[in-house]
């Protein structure tokens, strides 16, 4: 828990320290990341009280409520006039000043209502499989329509995970590779733009300017950092040379700031949290609530690997943010009520 | 319970998985930070870099005395930052009619989407004026960069040695272009703080790169003695209507050349208007030629230093030939000198005598000293382009290669070769390498980066011998052929030469190279010059007769810059030969131009009518007048 706070307020330093010169270019104000994002923590940290507490969310019904929910608000995102285009991408609904990424929730809803389902049947049966993929599939599908292949991905490799967790033959995942290679390639033939990703995953530098523009301004902004980095609000990088550094980025700005020091710590503060969280699952008083704790906290470490590997170039560019630590309200929130839904399945009642 | 061994030990396992990948991040992390750091903070840079460039300065060329003979002067370079500026239309109009140059191109310029224009080249180099001008209208976005071209306070003097500068200062040709690298500063910079824009961060603070100056190059070269060396052959060349024309001015105590030039030449910034070949060869040092008579003096020296020939006491008869295997080698005196002692054989420059004087020393010893006296090798002297010369191979040389080379026909040698042989020989024996560069000095400390001092390379004769070379050659100027080099009390001595040219391995008819190696005082030498003028017309072509007088100019306008004082016991011109300031006219009927060209006369010849056969003379054969009387020559078919 203490790793998350901490995790938490480094969040909120450093999207002031990142987002500073970008907001005051485009919004003319200095720090309007800093102060929204305070805000959605502190409605973060209400729903985090709300769901830790709520004996409702105990029950497998609840779940399967708002599983069904989150698939209409999937739904609801691709009619046009209720989902917002950001980036290419149609995922968000707006409520007025705010917006939600219903996949965000999604993903949340399905590894829960997933690991009652799993808890209560036995999983080698091929009907009660079936059911598992349906209902991973489901949502995941809804997500590429989007098309959001970050948050899609992170769904997939959890329910995986999740599966793996609860026994699932080895065998499985060995033909889940083989698919999984098929499938990205079909996923790259369906949609050109990714296939420029991997390009400039591969070399960035043959493509400064286009596709490999992000890659590179984060390795501009990490590697010179050496050691120690540049010193707090001392990143260069941050001035419109990387752009949005307060959102998916953030980590290569904590990196130019405070160097590689600050930057494995963050690493190994996530590395704490995961193993934490593995411990809190073991003492949950039902199979359902070990195995939707030990998806969730794994949900959490996928994000950050996903999220850091993209930032210093380990993987290929994709749009997923880092837990606690971007910003962005529904990031947030959904990294919060991951950790709300983890301390009520782990409460003694 | 629910917990299963099963997956209690499944859970373990994605904990090994999140720990493998955690360690795969924190891998690549150290390969960035710390692998690549140095290759992306490049990068970085490089993308940070908003720098108005400040060219530091180049190194100024000096001389021995701290002469300036290049330097620099201010010049700016206008640069603009279009985000700076939103009107850069106006902004052009205003600049264009500040500079007059063509609105439409600076606002194309100005109007591109980069970070920083440099306005080259309408605005590249201006005048001080100018850019004061300039800044006072306070146009945003544009920036005055300190820029520097070269300046030449003697403008043409010396530049086929030092070359010249390109559009970027970079050194192009001669002594700019070979130590460039030291020459060249290190740009200093005002280095902007921008976002990825270009627009200004107003409370970063904007950094100075400190760059560094080019090296001082300070030179062996006099420019006094420059001076004179080149207003003489810039006289030469007119006079006689020469191609080339070529001096070396050398102290033979240490190899340090005091004078180096070529004609034609060229001012440095006006150089692409002249022909590549004048700029890039630097005549002293590239270009080879039969030496002539002037090489005589190695063939002397191995004979006085092998005591083969005792020069008062030995007698020759020169008949006007010498039978070599069949082979008839004439004297330039085709009656011959008759008898004469081998200090008149030398006097005379007399070809029989010196073939005996190399049958003497013989044809190993003789290409030993040869090679001794530096030739058939570059000297070192460390200026781009230089030759090494061609000499007879072992296996091609047989009993006439042997003669021929005996009075320096048949081999090929650079004037440097020649002036650094002859130094050896009149300086007490020691070949020195010849050298132009002094010192290489830090601009901004004055602290010597490089020095460069007299590199002996070997002892070729005895002092003794080089003693008697020494009186030889001040009588040739005293009494014989170099007579026109005299000058009262200075003790010049030296040696003619004249050589056919050769164009594609034969003789070029009626083109000669004449030469004349002199130095002075014969006592104790401080200085050798040596001028060769290639195909002068108009005039009878004899090194006696016009490189000696430009040789003994030379001498006597530099003595004193150089330490010469006047000197008492010299040899008197009129000494030995008394009033034979008169000699007897040879004959010349029957022969052919080109015969006498290549015989080396004393006197002055004028041609007449046209053809190759001499039909007549006056006055005729036999008849005497003074040594700088003229024969006038008439021509048939």
């Amino acid at each position: 828990m203490s790793a998350i706070i901490l995790l938490t307020l480094i969040g909120i330093v450093f999207v002031y320290s990142a987002g500073t010169y970008w907001g005051k270019v485009h919004y003319g104000n200095t720090a309007p990341f800093l102060f929204k994002q305070l805000i959605y923590l502190g409605v973060a940290v209400a729903a985090f009280y709300v769901v830790s507490n709520s004996s409702l969310l105990r029950m497998e019904k609840s779940w399967t409520i708002l599983y069904i929910f989150s698939l209409l608000l999937l739904i609801a995102v691709l009619i046009p006039g209720i989902g917002a285009v950001r980036n290419g991408s149609q995922s968000w609904i707006a409520f007025g000043p705010l917006s939600i990424q219903p996949a965000e929730f999604a993903k949340i809803a399905l590894l829960v209502k997933l690991s009652f389902v799993l808890a209560r049947k036995k999983s080698t049966e091929r009907t009660i499989q079936l059911i598992h993929f349906v209902l991973i599939l489901l949502p995941a599908a809804l997500i590429m329509l989007q098309p959001d292949f970050g948050s899609a991905f992170i769904l997939l490799v959890s329910s995986f995970a999740l599966l793996f967790i609860a026994g699932y033959p080895i065998r499985f995942y060995v033909f889940l590779i083989m698919i999984g290679i098929s499938g990205l390639v079909g996923l790259i033939m369906a949609a050109p733009y990714r296939l420029k990703r991997i390009e400039a995953y591969l070399d960035p530098w043959s493509d400064p300017l286009g596709s490999g523009f992000q890659a590179i301004q984060s390795l501009l902004a990490i590697g010179p950092a050496g050691l120690f980095g540049h010193g707090f609000g001392n990143s260069r990088q941050k001035y419109l040379y990387l752009p949005e550094p307060q959102n998916d980025f953030i980590f290569s700005i904590i990196a130019e700031e405070t160097g590689f020091i600050g930057a494995a710590l963050i690493v190994i503060t996530f590395a704490v949290a995961l193993y934490s969280g593995y411990a809190l699952a073991v003492r949950t008083q039902q199979l359902s609530y070990y195995y939707s704790v030990a998806a969730l906290i794994s949900m959490l470490g996928f994000q950050a690997f996903l999220n850091i590997g993209v930032v210093s170039g380990l993987l290929p560019v994709t749009g997923v943010t880092l837990p606690f630590i971007s910003y962005g309200g529904s990031s947030l929130m959904s990294a919060w009520l991951i950790v709300g839904v983890i301390w009520n399945f782990t409460k003694r009642v | 319970m629910w917990a299963t061994k099963s997956t209690k030990k499944r859970m373990q396992w994605m904990w090994i998985v999140f720990v493998v990948l955690f360690i795969m991040l924190i891998g690549k992390l150290v390969h960035v930070q710390f692998i690549q750091h140095d290759l992306l903070t490049k990068r970085a840079e490089e993308s940070w870099d908003r720098e108005i460039p400040v060219s530091s300065l180049r190194g100024n060329i000096v001389d021995r005395n701290g002469k300036l003979i290049v330097g620099n002067k201010l010049a700016p370079t206008l640069y603009f930052m279009p985000a700076q500026n939103d009107k850069p239309l106006e902004a052009a109009k205003e600049l264009a009619s500040i500079l007059g140059v063509d609105e439409q191109v600076l606002a194309k310029k100005m109007q591109q989407k980069t970070s920083i224009v440099k306005l080259a080249p309408e605005a590249k180099n201006i005048s001080k004026e100018l850019a004061e001008k300039i800044q006072q209208k306070n146009i945003p976005g544009i920036y005055a960069g300190l820029d520097y071209i070269r300046y030449y306070p003697y403008d043409q003097l010396l530049s086929r040695l030092i070359g010249f500068t390109g559009y970027d200062q970079q050194g192009l040709a001669g002594l700019e272009y070979q130590y460039d690298d030291l020459l060249m500063g290190k740009a200093s910079a005002i280095r902007l703080f921008t976002d990825a824009k270009g627009a200004a961060l107003p409370h970063v603070q904007d950094s100075w790169k400190e760059g560094q100056d080019g090296a001082t190059m300070e030179l062996t070269i006099d420019v006094d003695v420059q001076k004179v060396v080149e207003r003489e052959l810039s006289q030469a060349m007119e006079k006689y209507e020469a191609d080339q024309a070529m001096g070396i001015a050398m102290n033979p105590k240490t190899g340090e050349i005091l004078a180096l030039a070529s004609y034609p030449t060229f001012s440095p910034p006006s150089f692409s208007k002249v022909d590549s070949k004048i700029y890039n060869r630097n005549l002293p040092v590239w270009m080879t030629f039969e030496p002539g008579s002037t090489f005589k003096i190695i063939t002397l020296s191995a004979a006085l230093e092998e005591q083969v020939v005792d020069l008062d006491k030995d007698h020759f008869f020169d008949p006007g030939y010498s039978m070599v295997e069949g082979a008839r080698l004439r004297c330039w005196k085709r009656e011959g000198h008759g008898s004469e002692t081998f200090l008149e054989v030398v006097q005379n420059s007399c070809n029989p005598g010196f073939i005996e004087l190399g049958r003497r020393v013989g044809p190993t010893k003789l290409q030993k000293y040869i090679r001794d006296f530096g030739f058939g090798k570059t000297t070192g002297s460390n200026m781009a382009g230089e030759s090494s010369g061609i000499l007879f191979s072992e296996k091609a040389y047989g009993p006439v290669e042997h003669a021929t080379t005996s009075f320096g026909q048949g081999i090929s040698v650079t004037p440097i070769q020649q002036v650094q042989a002859v130094s050896a020989a009149i300086n007490g024996g020691t070949l020195y390498q010849p050298y132009i560069v002094k010192n290489l000095i830090d601009s901004n400390t004055g602290k010597v980066l490089k020095s460069y001092k007299p590199v002996k390379k070997r002892q070729v004769i005895k002092p003794e011998t080089s003693k008697k070379v020494r009186e030889a050659l001040e009588s040739v100027v005293a009494l014989g052929s170099g007579r026109n080099a005299f000058r009262d009390h200075l003790r010049i001595g030296g040696k003619t030469g004249t050589a056919q040219k050769v164009e594609d391995g034969r003789y070029k008819d009626g083109e000669y190279i004449v030469s004349f190696i002199g130095f002075a005082p014969a006592d104790d030498p401080e200085i050798v010059v040596y001028v060769a003028i290639d195909n002068p017309k108009n005039v009878t072509q004899f090194g006696g007769v016009i490189a000696a007088p430009i040789v003994g100019q030379i001498i006597e306008d530099v003595h004193d810059k150089v330490g010469i004082t006047e000197r008492k016991g010299q040899l008197e011109k009129i000494y030995k030969w008394g009033d034979v300031e008169k000699v007897r006219v040879p004959n010349l009927v029957g022969q052919t131009k080109e015969d006498i060209a290549k015989l080396q006369y004393p006197f002055r010849l004028e041609w007449h009518g046209n053809g190759s056969k001499i039909a007549s003379q006056l006055p005729k054969a036999d008849a005497q007048i003074g040594l700088d009387g003229i024969i006038h020559v008439y021509l048939e078919k």
